[in-house]
């Protein structure tokens, strides 16, 4: 596998962004590391062609999840940071590592990025194929994502929609209050 | 948390509401975009009801959390809420009556042509309309900080 070196980049933007998040000891800094993590990865998704979901990111991780934790935060003591980084406990670093290895074995099992044909069972799956053949004339939307999400598991995706209703209802349920704002 | 408190939290800069009042309409009209125009290009209604949502968020960082609260009608953002859901699993269930499988959208085209590309864009905008209103209601809920919550007596709920 070869990367560009946007992607090179990119990726070790994003492992810094995701360290600096985990290690750093002020609340703050550690919120923006991740919100800058955040967006890295929707732009990697972006370069693996993944539009939707690197949209999803953008506006979800990087845009609100930041301004609920910074209002979160605003709300809080924030406790007064003495040093840079949060001191690292080898019991951690341990647990962390060994998932990482357990993740990073899973990795070879996946089809090369872009793979065609018989070489990528995601691409040549019975069902990926059906929906490319006919998303467009059973459902009359360009998108197959949306094709995807909207018709074929539409159910799923009223689901979906719920929870996030169940999720505004509980957190007024919580806090005890009858409407929102 | 006391009220004087949070009020510390914003500070009113002419610059912030002068981008603010230039942005927002842009941005709303890109949310709009992506929830109407999801069907054929990237984007739906879980990505424009996150990008409406953060108008509302632009408008009480710019102009302040209280005045924002005060300017949205609480109705509106309930009427999103619950609209969205029932509207989706209206369309879904309508199917059903009509003697089909939960969103067979077809089975609509006998009233509407081309009905199933209108009844998608319909299913995206309750989407957005849900998570709008609840990323504006959990914005504002945070907002208030839980102050109140820890203030009511137990037995008062």
């Amino acid at each position: 596998m070869s990367l560009s070196l946007i992607e090179a980049v990119l990726l070790v933007f994003v492992l810094g962004c995701a360290i600096g998040a985990a290690v750093l000891r002020d609340v703050l800094a550690s919120l923006m590391a991740f919100a800058a993590y955040s967006l890295g990865v929707s732009i990697i998704w972006v370069m693996l062609e993944a539009p939707d979901v690197g949209l999803t990111e953008a506006a979800v991780g990087a845009g609100i999840m930041t301004i609920l934790f910074i209002l979160a935060l605003a709300n809080t003591v924030r406790p007064q940071a003495n040093g840079l980084f949060e001191s690292i406990s080898v019991r951690t670093v341990v647990l962390v590592g060994a998932f990482v290895v357990v993740m990073i074995a899973t990795v070879p099992s996946l089809p090369a990025v872009g793979a065609d044909g018989a070489a990528n069972p995601v691409v040549s799956g019975e069902v990926t194929q059906y929906y490319l053949e006919n998303a467009y004339a059973d459902t009359e939307v360009k998108n197959g994502v949306t094709a995807v999400l909207a018709a074929y598991r539409g159910f799923d995706t009223l689901g979906e929609a719920v929870v996030v209703f169940s999720a505004g209802v509980a957190a007024l349920t919580v806090l005890r209050q009858e409407v929102f704002a | 948390m006391s009220s004087d408190e949070r009020t510390g939290l914003y500070v009113e800069s002419t610059i912030i509401m002068t981008t603010v009042r230039l942005v927002a309409p842009f941005v709303l009209t890109f949310a709009l975009f992506v929830m109407f125009h999801g069907a054929n290009s990237p984007g739906g209604g879980f990505q424009g009801g996150v990008i409406a949502g953060s108008v509302v968020m632009m408008l009480a960082f710019a102009y302040g959390i209280d005045a924002a609260r005060e300017w949205l009608d609480v109705r509106v953002v309930a009427a999103l809420a619950s609209g969205g859901v029932l509207t989706f699993a209206a369309i879904g269930l309508g199917t059903i009556v009509l003697g089909g499988n939960f969103l067979e959208y077809h089975l609509y085209e006998q009233f509407i042509s081309h009905v199933v590309a209108y009844a998608i864009e319909l299913v995206e905008l309750a989407i957005g309309g849900i998570v709008a209103s609840v990323a504006i209601g959990l914005f504002f809920l945070l907002a208030a900080g839980f102050g109140h919550a820890v203030d009511s007596p137990e037995g008062e709920s």
